[in-house]
């Protein structure tokens, strides 16, 4: 499937790409415009104006796929959720100390980065190791060494 | 950010029944630090980060049935946006001043815990002003600068202990 997106990715969307290439569509294929009248009509659109996957009654995009997808059993991907909030709103609605965190590194990679693509390929390993250690962290009771 | 640069622009209009989704917006607007230009106009210099918090609150109007509208544009007049960002900067001092003397008033506070928390509380309030401050007055770093003084004090105190 194809899924659409603005360019110049940042967290909420690089986390929404990981979400569904890891547990909605494994083949995804992601187009970038800034337009939403733009994208085609075979595409799915995600974290723009207009989209059903958007920021809604004050959740980010993230948070409104993981309800979209049926994914909210995971305990481990709401915890992430609330992480994108707040790296992506910050208007302490959750604590989440790892936010700031990843919004400056993940801010830094678009600094970086040649293209939308190659960021997506970075911020995938990064929500690999997030989902993990978050998964970990929730099964132990504490943080994984 | 320079006043004569690019700014975005939100025109909004929501209904005044139910109250709650136009608090809720004005809350954001308040915390991203807008300039009201009229009744229903805010603005703030543009860049990709206000751009898309402009645009998602624009989103959050239109679900809420109102009508929501972002603009991208250059002050037509320089002085009178100048004047803007002047009240800004103002809005942003007075936040500041409030910080530093928060901080200089916990160096005296005898209960160590207390103290501890009231360095973490205006860091956080420090973090906050420091996210809508567009045109930096002297106040940033003397509040920067109170904040890191009670740090000190509070390490050295942790030290000593």
């Amino acid at each position: 499937m194809r899924w659409a997106t603005r360019p110049g990715v940042h967290v909420d969307r690089a986390a929404c790409a990981w979400l569904i290439r890891r547990f909605v569509d494994p083949a995804a294929e992601f187009i970038f415009t800034a337009d939403p009248a733009a994208v085609p009509a075979d595409a799915t659109p995600f974290d723009m104006r207009g989209a059903a996957l958007g920021h809604h009654e004050g959740r980010c995009s993230f948070e409104t796929a993981l309800a979209a997808f049926d994914l909210t059993a995971d305990p481990a991907l709401e915890e992430i959720g609330r992480i994108v909030h707040e790296a992506d709103l910050a208007d302490e609605r959750y604590d989440a100390p790892a936010a700031p965190g990843l919004d400056v590194l993940i801010r830094g990679l678009t600094l970086t980065s040649g293209s939308d693509h190659d960021i997506l390929t970075v911020t995938d390993r990064l929500f690999d190791g997030l989902y993990e250690h978050t998964r970990r962290h929730l099964l132990t009771g504490r943080p994984p060494a | 950010m320079a006043a004569d640069e690019e700014w975005v622009l939100l025109a909004y209009r929501l209904p005044r029944v139910p109250s709650t989704p136009r608090s809720a917006v004005w809350r954001k607007l308040r915390r991203l630090g807008v300039a009201w230009l009229g009744d229903g106009l805010v603005a703030l210099p543009a860049d990709a980060r206000t751009r898309e918090q402009l645009d998602w609150i624009a989103e959050e109007v239109t679900d809420h049935g109102g009508e929501a509208m972002v603009w991208l544009g250059r002050p037509g007049d320089v002085a009178a946006a100048s004047m803007i960002a002047g009240r800004m900067s103002a809005a942003v001092a007075a936040e500041y001043d409030a910080v530093a003397t928060g901080a200089a008033a916990a160096l005296s506070v005898a209960d160590p815990a207390a103290r501890r928390r009231a360095l973490l509380r205006l860091r956080r309030q420090l973090h906050r002003v420091q996210a809508r401050d567009f045109f930096p007055p002297p106040q940033r770093e003397t509040a920067q600068r109170a904040v890191e003084d009670l740090a000190a004090a509070e390490h050295a105190a942790g030290a000593g202990a």
